[in-house]
């Protein structure tokens, strides 16, 4: 077996170990340490694809409805995008170097995960809140105009629904959690940012809001709000 | 588009048919994930996704009587969501950006995310061209072999080879590692 051959072999299947392959390995110190890389890189890939790809996969027809924007208002949004996203990122940093429940700690590397969430201002319409609930088996009772973002997202091996709902206290990321169930409510106040989990149904809600202030009202409010259909509608 | 199918075929279809059916819909809503998962690689738009695997869903159902064995249901609902996802791409191409516009824009604040490397290669595997990604895609999250894959690309095993090389050399690249010296697609 030639080197090139060898080569195509290992960049196609790193995993592969033909009798010719690992003949041509054994003797060939080169094509052995990029079998080694290869399969390195293979693991890495492998892991980033556990997960979808998040958010930053954008929608795929929406950028030229962006681009057909101004450039002044395009470079506000931009920087006051960049703002947020970078306050944002230091209070949740230093959050996150507190010890903290598991839930708790994915719920917020989740919302680190689509910092664009907080900043939606408009309301979503009915048909985008059906398109987060979608197979989330949840009805709600809320009214579209208090939602300002609403996804059906990847979280811990479930699509699950995350939304942000306007309240008094400004907006506040709900996270309906079918599949985790907790024994009790979790609260958090860290680092200028307050967090709750409670349960529900079979499963549990989780809120994020900005400040230190309780959210308690808001989770009674949610759990009220939240209706949980049987486990195959 | 969809207003006039029910919001989840699989779900709706239990309630209405027993038995054997209704095991066969709590394996198809088992696999979901996983079909959600290799969607959103190929689609690279969750909504997108969704709704290629809604419509693979209906139409799985439909040839229901095609899948003689359960252990081969991963593999028939995983082609059958690559063909939808061609057939929807080949409706919407015409409305596609360039991904770049919108990937440069986000991706910089993330790099200095503890798991930027991940975050990097994740990255880098979106913005792999659909010919490299889909084999890709396919080998890693479908676990079919080469001739599988080029029997479902309708290209031949080298071919495949190549394409998966290529793939992986590009991300070899964006890893900070030297290129390896290209291959001539279709010589062995």
């Amino acid at each position: 077996m030639r080197c090139e051959e060898a080569r195509l072999q290992i960049g196609a299947e790193p995993a592969s170990a033909s009798p010719a392959l690992e003949g041509h390995v054994q003797s060939c110190p080169p094509c052995r340490e990029f079998r080694d890389e290869m399969r390195t890189l293979d693991a890495n890939i492998r892991r980033a694809m556990e997960q979808p790809p998040q958010s930053a996969a954008a929608p795929a027809t929406g950028g030229a409805r962006t681009r057909a924007r101004g450039p002044v208002v395009a470079w506000r949004q931009w920087a006051l995008a960049a703002s947020v996203t970078l306050a944002t990122f230091a209070v949740l940093a230093l959050w996150l170097l507190r010890p903290g429940e598991s839930l708790a700690r994915d719920v917020v590397a989740h919302v680190r995960d689509e910092p664009e969430s907080w900043l939606a201002a408009q309301h979503v319409d009915a048909a985008g809140i059906d398109k987060a609930l979608r197979g989330a088996g949840v009805e709600l009772n809320i009214t579209s105009d208090k939602i300002t973002y609403a996804q059906s997202c990847w979280f811990r091996g479930h699509y699950v629904p995350h939304l942000v709902v306007q309240t008094a206290r400004g907006p506040v990321t709900v996270l309906i959690l079918r599949h985790e169930a907790v024994s009790r409510r979790h609260e958090f106040h860290e680092a200028g940012l307050t967090g709750v989990i409670v349960p529900d149904g079979t499963g549990s809600l989780a809120l994020l809001a900005r400040g230190s202030g309780n959210i308690d009202d808001i989770a009674g409010q949610m759990q009220q709000d939240v209706h949980w259909l049987p486990q195959g509608t | 588009m969809r207003n006039s199918q029910p919001e989840s075929p699989v779900s709706s279809i239990s309630t209405r048919l027993p038995g054997a059916h209704a095991a066969l819909t709590q394996l198809f809503e088992s696999l979901r994930p996983d079909l959600l998962r290799f969607a959103h690689w190929l689609a690279r738009d969750r909504a997108l996704a969704e709704d290629i695997v809604q419509e693979s869903l209906l139409r799985a159902w439909r040839s229901r009587d095609a899948l003689k064995e359960p252990g081969a249901a991963r593999a028939w609902l995983l082609t059958i969501v690559r063909r939808e996802h061609a057939r929807l791409y080949e409706r919407k191409r015409l409305e596609l950006v360039p991904l770049e516009d919108v990937v440069d824009t986000q991706a910089s604040p993330r790099l200095a995310e503890p798991d930027g490397d991940l975050f990097t290669l994740r990255h880098a595997i979106m913005r792999l061209p659909l010919e490299y990604r889909e084999p890709l895609v396919l080998q890693i999250l479908g676990g079919f072999s080469t001739e599988e894959i080029a029997r479902e690309l309708a290209l031949s095993p080298t071919a495949v080879l190549t394409r998966l090389f290529r793939a992986r050399n590009k991300l070899r690249v964006i890893c900070g590692m030297a290129a390896a010296p290209d291959v001539v697609e279709g010589a062995p």
